[in-house]
């Protein structure tokens, strides 16, 4: 059985190189692309704890899975209302660079 | 005599009517005005009659348990303040009533009023003729006289107060009636100010009577004093706050400054307002509450000095001003002192009876001067002389009213002058009755002084085609000429039912006149002195001004200069007042407004001027935050869970 650290490991990288991702770049599509990578990184770490918590082997608790399951649907739906607002963002303002939208600043 | 109130309402009534249709109406609005006055004087007459005829048993009247006069009252509800009480049988609003109070101190006062201001607005017909603003003239003479008339009527202190307020605003209005020129409106300023500082103390009196009895009405403040629900002390405070503001309207020391000023107003004002009627004011504001005063004690001595200082100061600069109307002006303080005096040695009759004696003469004098100077535009009574030549009539009646301040046997200040010194005589130390005879000799020849530098001696040749007054400025100085003359004959005790004017206006106990012979003797020749004196140095000219000057210049140059008042006051205004007024205004700027208007409001703003720079419009600096955030919760979460 693999020592749950490793997938801990796994889920911390995928989650800072989302969290890289949201800071550094520029384009609105390439940022929600980053939070997916985070919210993964969640997934990961979530199944990876159930299937650790009663001993090594078969899940006795499955909270872990339906949670991730719930952010799969959740991040699904929120993805459709991502893509709408960027598509409205290319079409009125001709870029999806966030720099500038800065209209609503002071 | 319950219609009595109507007296005041005629002129009341007249004051927008003229000011509305004034340019419509005939004569400008000027017959209203008249009208409502005769009406006035009228109605008086009936009021008169019917107290005369009236007994304890008429209805509203009684014996006053204070006064010991016969006195009617009728009182209405004016208005009910507050919400009645809890509980039903306790009625907890405060009740303010308004009402007229009729005894012979009031009467006299309405006779005085009413007939004087007659006089004076048909005088005005004349004087007035062609001003610009002659409709607005009669309404604030309307506006005055009706203010005045319920100020002698009023049975209560709030009545009076506002009736009080309203005489000061009318003089203010007709001070700086021509207000083109800077004098006078310089001159209604102080006016209003300096009597002002009287009122202020006018009010609290009031507050505080107030406070200890729970009610505006006079008879309920007599009581309140007789039962000793007020103090002797408190009486005191209270009679002497009255007395702040019957010495402010009265010009009495040291709020005398305004009334020469005043001068600056037309002439018949001068003789109405500043003469006659509103300067008396204060003397019946002290005669009216007299019970309050007698109760004290020591404030009747606080008038009576202070009395004495202002009459005997305004008698010797009167004695030294040159313009006419100025002399009369500290003659009628001069004079005013005089009732003060008096009623400070319980000599209630004499004062009351003066007053109107010096009302009837002061008028006319006033009218006189009017005359002399609507004929020749001149006041400076060093430019004047042997008028009598031009305009007899005005010279004649212009005597008159000398002769009878300078208190000349059978003229009317003869009679009234002499009860006062009787009074002092009588009630005070030695030392006031001789100051009294000082300042009687030099009323009588300041009056001297005026009536033989105007009319007699040489005529000068710019006034040779002078004319006399006009009709109806001749009446009235004539109607008042009549009274300056004999008015001094009520105070005798004549055959018949008339006893009199000691047993119809008295204080607590009737008495008839008395005259103490060697008093009399004594101030008619020290008048006949005066004015003889005052024929020589004035008229003939035998005894030069200059070598009297000469002898006494240091005296005469002080009162010359009104002893230097005017210029300690102006004085402590520069260095005291507004260096407070700059201290106080620095304050409010630096710390009221600065500090607690301003500061939370800069606060407020830097604020947000500092916190609005964290919406910078960046993405990553949104998620660095939130990032930062939970990190910082996450920690927080551990380090609980850790303990």
């Amino acid at each position: 059985m693999t020592p749950l650290v490793y997938f801990q490991l796994l889920s911390a990288a995928l989650f800072v190189i989302g969290l890289y991702g949201v800071m550094a770049r520029r384009s609105a599509v390439l940022i929600i692309m980053s939070i997916e990578l985070m919210l993964n990184a969640v997934n990961i770490n979530l199944i990876a704890a159930a299937s650790h918590l009663e001993g090594i082997g078969g899940f006795v608790n499955f909270d872990g899975q339906i949670i991730a399951i719930f952010v799969i649907t959740i991040a699904a739906a929120e993805l459709g209302l991502a893509i709408a607002i960027i598509l409205r963002m290319h079409r009125n303002r001709g870029t999806v660079d966030v720099d500038e939208m800065n209209l609503m600043k002071w | 005599m319950e219609w009595a109130w109507l007296i005041p309402v005629f002129s009341f009534a007249a004051v927008p009517l003229i000011i509305l249709f004034g340019k419509y109406l005939p004569g400008k609005g000027s017959p209203l005005a008249i009208l409502a006055i005769a009406g006035g004087f009228a109605l008086f007459c009936f009021v008169f009659i019917g107290w005369l005829g009236a007994s304890p048993d008429t209805e509203g009247c009684s014996t006053s348990d204070y006064t010991g006069t016969l006195t009617c009252e009728y009182e209405r509800t004016w208005f009910q303040a507050g919400l009645p009480g809890l509980s039903s049988d306790v009625d907890e609003r405060i009740h303010l009533n308004w009402g007229i109070l009729i005894d012979p101190l009031t009467l006299v006062m309405l006779g005085l009023i009413t007939f004087v201001a007659l006089m004076v607005q048909v005088y005005s017909l004349g004087y007035m003729h062609g001003d610009s603003r002659f409709s607005w003239y009669y309404a604030f003479h309307a506006l005055f006289i009706a203010a005045m008339l319920t100020l002698a009527l009023a049975d209560n202190f709030l009545l009076l107060y506002v009736a009080w307020e309203l005489v000061g605003l009318c003089s203010y209005l007709l001070i700086g009636f021509w207000f083109e020129r800077p004098a006078a409106r310089e001159a209604a300023k102080k006016a209003f100010i300096v009597t002002r500082i009287g009122d202020v103390g006018l009010l609290i009196g009031i507050l505080l009577i107030w406070r200890e009895v729970g009610s505006f009405s006079m008879t309920a403040a007599f009581e309140a004093v007789h039962s000793g629900v007020i103090s002797q002390g408190m009486a005191t405070v209270v009679a002497l706050l009255l007395f702040a503001g019957a010495a402010g309207k009265s010009a009495q020391f040291p709020l005398h400054v305004w009334l020469p000023d005043a001068m600056e107003g037309p002439t018949p004002v001068s003789a109405l307002i500043h003469a006659a009627t509103m300067v008396a004011a204060g003397v019946y504001l002290v005669a009216r509450v007299y019970p309050i005063f007698e109760a004290s004690g020591d404030a009747l001595m606080v008038v009576a000095v202070i009395g004495l200082i202002t009459s005997l100061g305004a008698a010797t600069i009167a004695l030294v001003s040159t313009d006419l109307k100025r002399i009369l002006a500290f003659s009628t303080i001069s004079h005013l002192g005089l009732m003060m005096l008096s009623l400070g040695a319980f000599g209630y009759t004499a004062a009351i009876f003066h007053l109107l004696a010096h009302g009837f003469s002061k008028a006319l004098l006033f009218l006189g001067a009017g005359s002399v100077m609507h004929s020749t535009d001149e006041l400076d009574i060093r430019k004047m002389g042997g008028l009598r030549k031009v305009m007899p009539l005005t010279a004649l009646l212009f005597s008159i009213g000398a002769l009878s301040l300078g208190g000349i046997p059978i003229l009317a200040g003869f009679w009234s002058k002499d009860e006062i010194l009787v009074a002092v005589n009588d009630h005070l130390p030695p030392v006031f009755i001789v100051l009294t005879l000082l300042t009687a000799f030099l009323s009588a020849l300041y009056m001297a002084r005026a009536m033989f530098a105007v009319f007699f001696g040489e005529l000068r040749p710019e006034h040779e085609h002078v004319h006399d007054a006009p009709p109806t400025m001749a009446i009235t100085m004539f109607l008042l000429g009549i009274l300056a003359l004999g008015f001094g004959l009520i105070s005798l005790d004549w055959p018949g039912p008339y006893d009199g004017i000691g047993t119809f206006l008295f204080f607590e106990e009737p008495e008839a006149f008395h005259f103490t012979v060697w008093l009399g003797v004594l101030s008619t020749v020290l008048a006949v002195i005066a004015f003889v004196l005052g024929y020589l140095i004035y008229a003939r000219k035998t005894i030069s001004i200059e070598s009297i000057r000469g002898r006494l210049s240091w005296p005469v140059s002080l009162a010359e200069n009104k002893y230097y008042i005017d210029e300690l006051y102006q004085f402590v205004i520069d260095r005291v007042v507004l260096t407070l007024a700059a201290f106080i205004g620095f304050f409010d700027r630096a710390v009221v407004n600065d500090v607690a208007v301003n500061g939370p409001a800069n606060l407020v703003r830097h604020l947000g001027v500092t916190l609005r720079l964290h919406v910078t419009g960046h993405v990553y600096s949104y998620a660095l935050a939130m990032t930062l955030g939970a990190i910082v919760l996450a920690l927080v979460w551990w380090m609980q869970s850790a303990s």
